[in-house]
C-alpha cells in the first residue's frame, strides 16, 4: 500500500508540475516552493469525506456504564434445546453461586470472540480512515476491521474469532454486519458455541454526547429460535489511554484438564 | 495484627458482582465471592500485571513461621484508571487487606481492599454505597 500511496504523489506531483499549479497553494498551507512534498488537490484526498463522520473520538468503557433511563432490559434469549439445556445450567449457577459464573477458554487467555469481545469490562477505541473503521478492543490487544469502502465481501473467508465484518454508514449510525466467526467462542454469557451460520448485525451510534449505544442482533437458528437483541452502552473519556494487554504475561485462572475453573498459586520466589 | 474499625468486614457495604452488561476473564466460582475476610501482612511482591494484578502477601504465624499467600485482584486496565498504580504497593509495606477467600482454602483469594502503610484504604473492587 505504501507503495501505491508514494506512486500516487508523485504522479500527483508530476500533474501539478505539468501545470504549474505547484505554485497555487492554499492559505496558510506551506507553499510547493518551500516543501518537499507536491500539493494535492483536496478534492483527491480520501481523508476528507472523514470530517462529515460523528466525532467518535476518546476511549469508551462499558464498565457499570447503566442504560438510559426508561430502557427496559432484554428479555431472556429463545433458544433451542440443547442450548437451552446449557443457559438453564448457568443461569441456576447463578442462583446458586455469587459472581461471575459463565465458562469459558478465555479463563485459559483464548481471546473472546465477537460479540463478547466488545462486551469485556475494558474499554475500546475507533478510529476512522477512508473506506475503513477499525475497532480497538483493550482485552487481549483485539483489532476489529469493518470495510466500509463498499467492495464485495468476501464470498467464503476462514473463520475467526473476530469474524469478517463489512459496514455503512445509515446517517450517524454505523451498521455493521458481521459472519464467519469461529463456533467454538461464544455467542452470549453462559452460553459456548454456535454454528457457522452465527450471524451478527450492530448498529452503533450516539445516544448522548459522551454515550455510544451499540445494539447487537444475533442470528443461529441452531442456537436462537429468534434474533436475539441486547444493547450495551459505552461512556466516553477523553483522556484515558488503551493499555497494553498480554493475557498470557501472569494468568493464573486457566481452565483444569475437565474445563473446569481453577486457580494457580505457584509463581517464581523472589531472589 | 489487628484490623482497625472502619476498615475491616463491613458486611452492609457489598461488592458489586461485576454482572451487567460487562462479563469478564473468567468465572469467580473458585471464590467464595462476597464473604469478606480479613488478612495483615508484609508485602512479598505486588505483581502489575494483565489479566490480573497479584499480591504475594507473607503473613507470619508465630515462633516465626510465616505463610505465603496469592490474592489474585483486578486488572492494571481496571485499577490503574481507579487511583492505583505499579506503585501503590511495594515489598516491605506492612498491609491489611480484605478479600474473598478461595473455596479450596488454600492461601489465596481476591483482594477487594487494602489499607496502605500511609493509613490510607484503597478499594480494589467497584463498591455500592460509597
Amino acid at each position: 500500500m505504501g507503495r501505491t500511496v508514494s506512486n500516487r504523489l508523485a504522479a500527483i506531483g508530476a500533474i501539478a508540475l505539468m501545470t504549474g499549479c505547484s505554485a497555487q497553494s492554499a492559505p496558510g498551507a506551506p507553499s510547493a516552493a518551500s516543501s518537499a512534498a507536491p500539493a494535492r488537490p483536496a478534492a483527491d484526498n480520501p481523508y476528507a469525506a472523514l470530517a462529515k463522520l460523528p466525532d467518535w473520538s476518546g476511549v469508551w468503557d462499558p464498565f457499570g456504564v447503566r442504560p438510559p433511563p426508561g430502557q427496559a432490559p432484554p428479555p431472556p434469549p429463545k433458544l433451542t434445546p440443547a442450548y437451552e439445556a446449557q443457559y438453564a445450567k448457568y443461569l441456576a449457577k447463578n442462583r446458586t453461586t455469587p459472581g461471575i459464573n459463565f465458562v469459558s477458554s478465555v479463563a485459559s487467555c483464548v481471546p473472546p470472540g465477537v460479540p463478547q469481545s466488545m462486551l469485556e469490562p475494558y474499554p475500546i477505541e475507533f478510529l476512522f480512515t477512508p473506506g475503513r473503521v477499525t475497532i480497538l478492543i483493550e482485552t487481549d490487544s483485539l483489532i476489529r476491521r469493518i470495510y466500509t469502502d463498499g467492495s464485495p465481501a468476501p464470498s467464503d473467508p476462514d473463520p475467526s474469532y473476530q469474524g469478517t465484518s463489512v459496514g455503512h454508514w445509515d446517517g450517524d449510525t454505523l451498521v455493521v454486519e458481521t459472519w464467519a466467526i469461529l463456533p467454538e467462542t461464544s455467542p452470549l454469557n453462559g452460553i459456548n458455541g454456535h454454528s457457522d451460520k452465527f450471524h451478527l448485525t450492530e448498529r452503533i451510534r450516539l445516544v448522548k454526547p459522551d454515550l455510544l449505544a451499540i445494539t447487537t442482533t444475533r442470528i443461529d437458528p441452531a442456537v436462537f429460535v429468534e434474533p436475539y437483541t441486547t444493547t450495551a452502552y459505552y461512556q466516553r473519556h477523553r483522556d484515558w489511554k488503551i493499555m497494553e494487554y498480554v493475557c498470557q504475561q501472569n494468568n493464573h485462572d486457566a481452565l483444569d484438564a475437565h474445563g473446569d475453573p481453577a486457580f494457580s498459586l505457584s509463581h517464581k520466589p523472589e531472589q | 495484627m489487628k484490623i482497625r474499625d472502619g476498615f475491616a468486614l463491613m458486611p452492609v457495604i457489598v461488592s458489586l458482582l461485576l454482572m451487567g452488561t460487562a462479563s469478564a476473564h473468567h468465572s469467580t466460582a473458585i471464590f467464595e465471592w462476597g464473604k469478606e475476610k480479613a488478612l495483615a501482612g508484609t508485602v512479598e511482591k505486588y505483581e502489575w500485571t494483565q489479566p490480573h494484578t497479584f499480591l504475594w502477601l507473607l503473613v507470619e504465624q508465630g515462633q516465626g513461621k510465616v505463610q505465603e499467600w496469592g490474592l489474585e485482584g483486578m486488572s492494571p486496565s481496571w485499577l490503574g484508571r481507579r487511583g492505583w498504580s505499579r506503585h501503590t504497593l511495594n515489598s516491605g509495606d506492612k498491609v491489611s487487606i480484605v478479600y474473598y477467600p478461595l473455596r479450596d482454602h488454600r492461601l489465596g483469594g481476591f483482594y477487594v481492599r487494602i489499607r496502605l502503610p500511609s493509613g490510607q484504604t484503597m478499594d480494589a473492587l467497584p463498591q455500592r454505597g460509597r
